[in-house]
């Protein structure tokens, strides 16, 4: 039984759990619940083990707060005062709103980063539930070499972990429907907004600017695709919308960065030549009208297809590396004016120097200086680079049989005389036709179809998942030798090969279930 | 490592050598004991450079009475600074080697702008510097008269020479041209009136010299201590000015004649075609201009700006301009055509007039450097097939070799796709330039590629006008965005600046892994001076067949030349053409052993005996009969093939006594025999 001097922080009566009422104490450290009229928690979580708390949505009928714990189970509360139900609730979770976070650092680290590295690696996540779900394996000895680095109290590859970057092609995931009344919907999600901000901080600034004091976010979405700056193929005629004024940025945008330059000279177009023939010399073959004057609306359109296209994707590349931009240039900004002292009898910039080496190396010529590593050496290349293939293609014919009988077949027709009385049904021979005709049953031999394309996918991924599992068991196998502690003996002659047992007949399981469906 | 090749000492800055490296350096070495002129071609990305560096400079320290400088020519400013790093580098190891610091003066000049003719280019033992200073008699005047014959001339990337030589040669000239060229001569009047009353004894010395003729060029060159400039014929050399024009003013006045008269032949309503002779009839008929005053306007108008000491020649370039036109049209009966257009095809409605002096003709350009040096080789990665250019240089080679990349995996993929999966027949070519069938399939090409390919693809067009519609097409498909989901999309444009940040961005996005797409056209600037090593690019396409713009009346022009005076049939030389630039476009991929790429010619055209066997033999031979007509289905299961093989660790040892040698297996016996092979000879 708990102590009693716990301080207790809020009571409140009347809360269901699992259809029974009781009562709900907040104490300093931990939540509990006790059924009406007996003296015990049924219920008791340590704030440190909640992950979070979830509460029912207003105007349902019935009023719930959930907390969700750390190893993913979670308890329901409903609050059945009918009067006070709402506030009763709200008081729980201002409370609990307070004291989660003040727990949340002492909560433990461990159990959440392995919630953390399930989230993230979903294939983690698959062997997980493969192995220590279905009891294949213990969770302890699932995580006993996982964790290494967890305990190491090196938290940088966790805490600098790669931005997701945007991608290319998201305003092409906007795509229109018809109402079917003479409109479109474009259907937007957050990611897409968020894409879109990032990308194109001018229509962000507009955003800002205009929602909600001057246009309500719907409004305002619908003259975004209703204006010239969405559909880059029309030009801007000069009519007025709030993001004419975006596409003068980009415009101002691309020319600045158009006028900064190239860093790398090797990539400098301007000075590519040492001398471009003087105003009036050469041959001009081709006859570009550069002057606006004749060029055709089609022309022009074009170009600035191509334009926004350019500018799109700098624009996307740039949103993914924002975040690393500043320290990066810093590094090549202090790499560079160490260069330039050192580099004294020439007045290359070092970019220059370091890519020109870079361009005149030949590294295989160079005698290597790198330690030896040992090749992985392969039977057959082939099939870990591609798969394996039908059998079919695999029953191999030497050259020297194709053309016997390929002498065969011509003997054959050669002396082949038509017995009228023996021959094909009219169906049979159209479907003989029809098989030995591109893409009929005898003509797939040639095109190698990898297997790939011939399983389905689901069955692909059961597949992957029995064969990262059993990898996996190997791998506690292997990692068993040499046997030199009683404790890996054990684990050798006791569990593993039963592991190894389990797994198999999963297998099997899996496979006969396989061949039933298909039968 | 130091080599032995035949029996000369060559100083190679590596450990180890490729065995078509060992070969080059051969063939070099014959063709300088000849004395001769050579035609190499082989691979980029196979050390030729530094091939050639190593030998020549071995060659120069055996032989010092015979070989006394390199002239090291490239085309671009990169390509010109890479040379130089190489040669830093060779002259590194000799510093290693032999321990004594070599006393060897490398030369390179860049930009005309800080240009320094400093007299020791005269000294230097190695000059590097871009094909202009040679080529070019305006700027070969002022830079290279003075080397000495037995100077050692490298033209390399010169798988375009002979445009090179064609555009030195051409002039240009429009109203603008004129107009500008009228202020220059009021200004020449203005200042020689001046002159006059200030200091008349300095044009009296000038008349009297130019009484005295040329003579002195003409015993510099009897003496051969100069180039030859082709803007200055022979014949002059022996003359005094003509009368008509050695007085200042007379000159002036003469100008101003020849000026008028050009204006009236811009006021045509339609296109004219003559050629040189009729021009000069008809300028002798209507303004009473003889031939000979022409023929020394150049000559002239230098002298006039030197006697009046005038700085800035630039702001004089129009009538500069106008009289190199005078010369060049009075000395050359043949192998010029001029053409008078009043507007341009596309526009008939807004006057332009533009008078076209056009050179049909390289080796004009050319000829003094083949005469004067006594040897001259012309190198490049892509320069087949190989006999067309002595052809169309009018030279005489003594060694035409061919090299082939010898590889210990083959790491260059050609394939050639003729076809769509739905059977649809892939071409550029003009009856289908337009049908949609083909633009899809083409976009369906590229969508597939880009799905399967890592990092880098680089897809050229045949003209910068065929890839904005085709890029519009697929916007309006929808190709483009599904690309996107692929990889990110730059195009070039035809604002160089524009075009070098694309690019930029381009590497940035191959080099953090999102991979991109960059789309070109052939003959623009990417494809002629960018190279896509590694990861920048996995695959280059060729949409369609690169033939130049075929309906202009310049190319007409020099096409009809061709056959009339070197027998090469027009087709033949238009094929020749697009196929040495689609070579050039899809070699870009491939900088190396190390290197691999996809390298797709998507038109059906490709197939064709004639087309195939035109490109660079280390291209051609990867072509086997089962990559000749291609679906894109088909071309895609070939890629994933090639590149899942490609991307295997592929190490040193891999290559060894392959395709990259020791110094001993070099020297084994049986390797020996295997070199003779690699070079081939036509």
């Amino acid at each position: 039984m708990t102590s009693l001097s716990e301080e207790v922080l809020l009571v409140v009566k009347k809360v269901r759990q699992k259809k029974q009422d009781g009562t709900l104490y907040l104490m300093a450290e931990r939540i509990a619940w006790g059924p009406e009229g007996k003296d015990r928690f049924t219920v008791s979580h340590l704030y440190a083990d909640i992950r979070c708390q979830k509460i029912s949505p207003d105007g349902k009928a019935k009023v719930q707060l959930q907390l969700v714990l750390h190893t993913g189970e979670s308890t329901t509360f409903h609050f059945a005062n009918e009067s006070t139900a709402l506030k009763d609730r709200e008081a729980a979770k201002e409370l609990l709103q307070q004291l989660l976070p003040k727990f949340k650092k002492k909560a433990n680290k461990e159990l959440e980063e392995k919630n953390r590295m399930l989230q993230e690696d979903p294939v983690l996540f698959q062997l997980y539930k493969d192995l220590v779900v279905s009891q294949v394996i213990s969770a302890e000895e699932f995580w006993a070499n996982r964790l290494g680095g967890i305990n190491n109290t090196d938290p940088s590859p966790y805490n600098n972990k790669q931005e997701v970057g945007i991608s290319g092609a998201f305003l092409a995931d906007i795509r229109p429907q018809t109402d079917g009344c003479n409109g479109l919907r474009y259907n937007l999600t957050a990611d897409i907004i968020e894409s879109i901000f990032r990308t194109y901080p001018a229509v962000k600034q507009k955003y800002s600017e205009n929602v909600p004091h001057n246009l309500t976010e719907k409004e305002f979405w619908t003259r975004f695709f209703q204006s010239h700056y969405f559909h880059r193929d029309r030009i801007n005629t000069g009519t007025q919308d709030i993001f004419s004024e975006c596409a003068k940025q980009d415009e101002k945008g691309l020319k600045s960065l158009v006028t900064q330059g190239v860093k790398n000279p090797l990539v400098d177009l301007q000075s590519l030549e040492d001398k471009t023939l003087d105003e009036g010399y050469g041959i001009c073959t081709t006859q570009p009208s550069t002057s606006n004057a004749n060029k055709s609306v089609k022309d022009s359109s074009n170009s600035a297809i191509i334009k926004r296209f350019n500018h799109h994707s700098a624009m996307v590349l740039a949103a993914g590396s924002r975040r690393g931009e500043l320290a990066s240039d810093q590094a090549s900004e202090t790499s560079s004016t160490d260069g330039n002292s050192r580099d004294s009898d020439f007045f290359q910039p070092p970019v220059k120097k370091v890519k020109l080496q870079e361009a005149i190396e030949f590294e295989d010529l160079q005698r290597e200086n790198r330690p030896k590593t040992v090749p992985l050496n392969l039977k057959k290349s082939d099939r870990y680079a591609h798969g394996p293939v039908p059998l079919q293609s695999q029953q191999y014919t030497t050259s020297q049989d194709i053309i016997n009988s390929v002498n065969y077949i011509r003997h054959e027709m050669a002396n082949y005389k038509p017995s009228l009385t023996q021959v094909l049904s009219s169906t049979a021979a159209t479907s003989a036709i029809a098989a030995l005709s591109p893409g009929g049953v005898l003509m797939q031999g040639g095109a190698q179809q990898a297997i790939n394309q011939m399983v389905p996918t689901e069955v692909q991924g059961e597949l992957k998942h029995l064969y990262v599992a059993a990898g996996e068991l190997l791998r506690h196998f292997w990692s068993c030798f040499p046997v030199n502690t009683p404790f890996l003996e054990e684990k050798l002659t006791g569990h593993l090969e039963e592991m190894l047992q389990t797994a198999y007949s999963k297998f099997q399981i899996w496979q006969t279930r396989r061949m039933m469906r298909k039968t | 490592m130091k080599l032995n090749i035949e029996g000369l000492l060559v100083y190679f800055p590596y450990d180890y050598i490729y065995p078509e490296q060992y070969s080059y350096m051969l063939e070099l070495k014959r063709t300088l004991d000849a004395k001769g002129h050579g035609v190499l071609e082989m691979p980029s990305g196979t050390g030729k450079t530094i091939s050639l560096l190593s030998l020549i400079v071995a060659y120069q320290r055996a032989f010092p009475l015979e070989v006394t400088k390199l002239i090291y020519c490239s085309r671009t400013v990169p390509e010109i600074e890479k040379v130089v790093e190489e040669l830093r580098k060779l002259m590194e190891f000799y510093t290693k080697e032999t321990g004594e610091s070599n006393n060897f003066l490398a030369l390179a000049l860049s930009s005309r702008k800080n240009l320094c003719i400093h007299p020791e280019i005269l000294h230097a033992n190695i000059v590097v510097y871009s094909y202009h200073y040679l080529l070019d008699p305006k700027i070969a005047d002022l830079v290279s008269k003075e080397l000495a014959k037995k100077s050692v001339v490298v033209f390399d990337e010169a798988h375009n020479i002979d445009n090179v030589c064609i555009d030195s040669m051409s002039v240009n000239i429009t109203r603008r041209t004129l107009d500008r060229c009228q202020n220059n001569v009021d200004t020449l009047q203005n200042t020689i009136h001046k002159i006059k009353e200030t200091d008349a004894a300095k044009l009296r010395e000038e008349y009297r010299r130019l009484v005295e003729g040329l003579k002195e060029a003409n015993v510099a060159r009897e003496t051969d201590i100069y180039l030859a400039n082709p803007v200055l014929p022979d014949e002059i050399l022996q003359e005094a000015v003509p009368g008509s024009i050695r007085t200042a003013e007379h000159f002036v006045g003469f100008m101003r004649r020849f000026l008028e008269y050009l204006k009236s032949r811009l006021r045509v309503q339609h296109v004219v075609q003559e050629s040189a002779p009729q021009f000069l009839k008809d300028i002798f008929d209507k303004v009473c201009i003889d031939r000979k005053p022409l023929r020394f306007c150049a000559e002239r108008l230098q002298s006039l700006l030197r006697t009046l000491e005038i700085a800035d020649i630039a702001d004089f370039s129009a009538v500069t301009l106008i009289s190199n036109f005078a010369t060049l049209v009075s000395t050359y009966s043949q192998g010029f055509t001029i053409i008078i257009e009043p507007f341009e095809d596309r526009t008939p409605t807004i006057a332009n007039p533009v008078l076209h002096f056009s050179c049909m003709d390289p080796s004009i350009a050319i000829k003094p450097v083949f005469q004067r040096f006594q040897s001259v080789v012309i190198t490049s990665g892509t320069l087949s097939p190989l006999d067309i250019y002595p052809r169309i240089l009018d030279f005489r080679p003594v060694t035409m070799a061919s090299f082939t990349m010898t590889l210990a995996r083959t790491c260059l993929c050609p394939l050639i796709v003729g076809r769509g999966n739905d059977q649809v027949a892939l071409s550029s070519k003009f009856e289908t330039r337009e049908d949609f069938a083909v633009i899809r399939n083409y976009g369906n090409l590229l969508l597939e590629m880009s799905a399967i390919v890592p990092d880098g693809i680089v897809a050229f067009f045949t003209s910068y006008v065929y890839m904005e519609n085709i890029v519009a097409s697929w916007y309006e498909q929808g190709i483009l965005e599904n690309i996107q989901r692929n990889k990110l999309i730059f195009i070039e444009t035809q604002d160089a600046a524009e075009t070098s940040m694309a690019l930029e961005k381009y590497q940035e996005a191959c080099e953090n892994g999102r991979g991109a797409i960059l789309l070109s056209v052939a003959r623009g600037k990417v494809s002629e001076g960018i190279d896509f090593v590694h990861h920048y690019g996995r695959a280059v396409l060729m949409f369609g067949v690169p033939y130049v713009y075929t309906q202009s009346r310049i190319l007409k022009a020099r096409l009809e030349y061709l056959r009339d005076q070197f027998q090469i049939r027009e087709n033949d030389f238009l094929t020749f053409d697009a196929m040495r630039h689609a070579a050039q476009c899809v070699g870009r991929a491939i900088r190396g052993k190390t290197d691999y790429g996809l390298m797709i010619f998507a038109d059906k055209r490709y197939a064709r005996a004639d087309k195939r066997g035109k490109l660079p033999r280390w291209i051609q031979e990867h072509i086997n009969d089962g990559s000749l007509n291609l679906t894109v289905d088909e071309a895609v299961q070939l890629s994933k093939h090639f590149l899942r093989q490609m991307a295997q660790p592929f190490r040193q040892e891999d290559q060894l006594g392959l395709s990259l040698l020791t110094l001993e297996q070099l020297e084994s016996e049986e390797m020996l025999q295997k070199i003779t092979q690699i070079a081939h000879q036509t």
